[in-house]
């Protein structure tokens, strides 16, 4: 009985085992390990062409969010304040936008820092631990693009509480 | 006559080497604070921000878009005076035209730039190919 048991626990621990060494094992074939050996260079020149059009995106996209920071959602709330008028929606909304914006200035930065350090690497030689840092980058890309999302979203809502401020205008002039 | 020379002398060459030294302290000070601000310019992360910096200046046609976008616009709310009705319509008809202008940026920071393929790494179902080996300015 007690030999069964610890049968039991041996087949469940081996199990366990597999279970964390198969993925880690099949991250990557042989095939593509001397993939990313012979094509080392033509990699990094794609990620550093990446790298190029990221940070035009990153000036396009930051100077958009700060242009609509600065002078479209303060000024307003500032002028609403000035009226003497109800802004508590308002400003909640200029706090998102401000946070949404130093969220993805601070991804974007650990992204690039990220790119640059698998830019870095030594892909002919270490092709298996140069995957696993690209895999990383991947993960810190993602982080930005929805930092994108966040702002696009959290700038339509700002929108539409414009709209209604319009809409609560028009009701008192008539 | 002649000690009043020799002390003369010295003192001439005690102040050369007093100037070479402080060239060479001048020069070690200009390149440790040199040092200095370059790792907090990168450690702070402005490095990746700053697109004045060699290999990541804006081509030629960019910044001609640019300079036209920015004679286009020069619009500016007034932080004081009453808000009236039309100053709101202004407000949301320009602001509606910065969201179009973040909108139309297609797909900004896709995962799929990072992608095996199009990177050049061979994919798994496809081991047996060759990995295409296209520059990514074409597929940008």
């Amino acid at each position: 009985m007690k030999k069964t048991k610890q049968f039991i626990y041996y087949i469940i621990l081996l199990l366990i085992c597999l279970v964390g060494v198969v993925p880690a094992v099949s991250a990557l074939s042989k095939t593509q390990e001397a993939g990313i050996s012979d094509h080392c260079e033509t990699i990094k020149d794609n990620l550093k062409t990446i790298q190029k059009s990221d940070a035009r995106a990153r000036v396009y996209l930051g100077g958009r969010f700060e242009t609509i920071l600065n002078k479209y959602v303060t000024p307003l709330n500032v002028r609403l304040v000035e009226n003497s008028m109800s802004t508590a929606s308002l400003i909640e909304s200029q706090n998102t936008l401000t946070s949404n914006k130093t969220k993805f200035t601070n991804d974007y930065v650990g992204y690039q820092q990220k790119l640059e350090e698998l830019v870095a690497m030594d892909c002919k030689n270490e092709p298996a631990s140069f995957y696993e840092k690209l895999k990383l980058v991947r993960e810190e890309r993602k982080k930005v693009e929805k930092d994108v999302q966040k702002m696009k979203t959290a700038l339509s809502e700002y929108v539409e509480l414009v709209g209604k401020l319009k809409e609560r205008l028009n009701a008192e002039s008539k | 006559m002649q000690n009043q020379n020799s002390s003369e002398k010295k003192k001439l060459e005690r102040g050369g080497r007093n100037l070479v030294l402080l060239g060479i302290v001048s020069v070690l000070i200009a390149l440790m604070t040199t040092g200095v601000s370059l790792a907090i310019y990168h450690n702070s992360g402005d490095i990746y921000l700053d697109r004045s910096r060699p290999g990541f200046l804006p081509d030629e046609e960019e910044i001609e878009d640019e300079n036209e976008k920015e004679e286009e616009k020069e619009y500016d709310f007034a932080r004081d005076g009453k808000l009236t009705r039309e100053d709101m319509e202004e407000f949301i008809k320009n602001l509606k035209e910065e969201t179009k202008a973040i909108d139309e940026y297609k797909k900004p920071f896709g995962e799929e730039v990072l992608s095996d393929e199009r990177l050049g790494i061979p994919v798994e179902e496809k081991s047996a190919e060759e990995p295409a080996e296209v520059p990514m300015e074409e597929q940008l």
